[in-house]
């Protein structure tokens, strides 16, 4: 294999995720994309400290797709993830901006946040970071929009994970909610609880 | 409790790893900054020895994080390392009938992590390769296993002998002082 190669091979890694894993949790901006019996899931992913741009190293065509971009497993049932997550892990994934409200769209029943992985590396090599998971997502049966928090995930610079708290930041992910879906229908505050 | 990380294995053609390692640091060797970073890994049971390694600065953030360490049968030294914190990024090296190998550290939970907070001599510790399962369209995988020997001391001393320039730079009294500490 030739170093070019292993570049090659990073970066098809990576493109496969896109290429092999089901969809994602599907980003929202309004009301048109959300089907009967389809929530509206409003959180946020924020890091302490806030990820630096020289810790993220992206050497791909698809560079966007990865950049600030905290992969988020989702599942129906609550499991935990060992090793590393297969690509059936990510189907029905969030995909969350840091330091973003995210919208996406979900089915109206609760699900769990297994864990999140976000690339660090991707050319000279591939790195990741593996985030913690084992929260509840409470969705109900015939919520329209939900607000599940902001959560903090506190690292050291060696990705060292030392807390994670949920923020309820209702008020400005309310406001913006407000500003994409209108006033007709509230957003529900639902905090993500963790997994007992 | 034993500590094991999972490596990557990767092959890659050695004119990759001249240019990967490159350190674009211009220091110099007795700038009372420097800090002493070293360690050994035991390549017995991998796939070729190490004839290059690594180190990344993680912080302070840095647009060029990758340090050269010097490689000397298994020992992986640098007299060079401002302040800051590091890890092992990766080793490499070739054989003959193995090729091009690059071994891969991660990010994440590596056991080589450093902070190094006052100029100082820091010892990473003696490992063992280990290769461990993975399937079969799988890269490799390894582990690094801590292990006794060499010793702190013994390393120093090889650094001393078989460094280039160390001998005649500010190190040697550094290197002895520490000697004498650890005897």
């Amino acid at each position: 294999m030739t170093a070019s190669r292993v570049r090659l091979t990073a970066a098809l890694l990576a493109l496969a995720l896109g290429a092999c894993a089901g969809p994602a949790r599907e980003r929202v901006d309004g009301w048109s994309g959300v089907g009967a019996g389809e929530t509206v899931v409003v959180g946020r992913i924020e890091l302490v400290p806030q990820l630096r741009k020289e810790e993220q190293r992206i050497d791909a065509l698809n560079s966007g797709s990865f950049e600030n971009l905290v992969y988020l497993m989702a599942d129906d049932k609550n499991r935990v993830l060992k090793d590393e997550p297969k690509t059936a892990d990510y189907d029905g994934r969030i995909e969350a901006t840091l330091e973003r409200t995210f919208f996406v769209r979900s089915s109206d029943h609760p699900f769990y946040i297994l864990g999140g992985v976000l690339w660090l590396e991707i050319g000279r090599g591939q790195n990741k970071a593996y985030f913690p998971g084992g929260l509840r997502v409470p969705v109900k049966s015939g919520d329209k929009a939900v607000y599940v928090g902001t959560v903090r995930y506190y690292r050291d610079e060696f990705w060292n994970f030392s807390k994670v708290t949920i923020v309820d930041d209702y008020d400005r992910a309310n406001a913006e909610y407000r500003k994409k879906f209108g006033t007709k229908i509230p957003l529900r505050k639902a905090l993500l609880t963790p997994v007992k | 409790m034993k500590k094991r990380i999972w490596l990557v294995l990767c092959s890659l053609a050695l004119a990759a790893s001249a240019g990967c390692a490159s350190s674009g640091h211009e220091r110099n060797i007795n700038d009372p900054t420097n800090s002493l970073v070293f360690g050994f890994v035991d390549m017995d049971d991998a796939p070729t020895s190490i004839s290059y390694a690594s180190i990344q600065q993680v912080a302070p953030p840095t647009e060029e994080p990758y340090w050269h360490l010097s490689v000397r049968k298994g020992m992986f030294y640098s007299v060079y390392l401002p302040t800051g914190s590091y890890q092992l990024s990766s080793f490499g090296g070739s054989g003959f009938f193995a090729g091009e190998h690059r071994y891969n550290f991660p990010r994440q939970g590596n056991q080589t992590a450093l902070r190094i907070d006052r100029p100082g001599i820091y010892f990473l510790g003696s490992f063992k390769y280990k290769t461990e399962k993975s399937g079969m369209f799988e890269v490799g995988k390894f582990s690094m296993q801590k292990v006794n020997k060499p010793t702190e001391a013994e390393l120093l001393k090889r650094i001393l002998d078989e460094g280039s320039g160390v001998k005649d730079s500010a190190w040697r009294d550094r290197i002895q002082a520490r000697l004498k500490q650890i005897k």
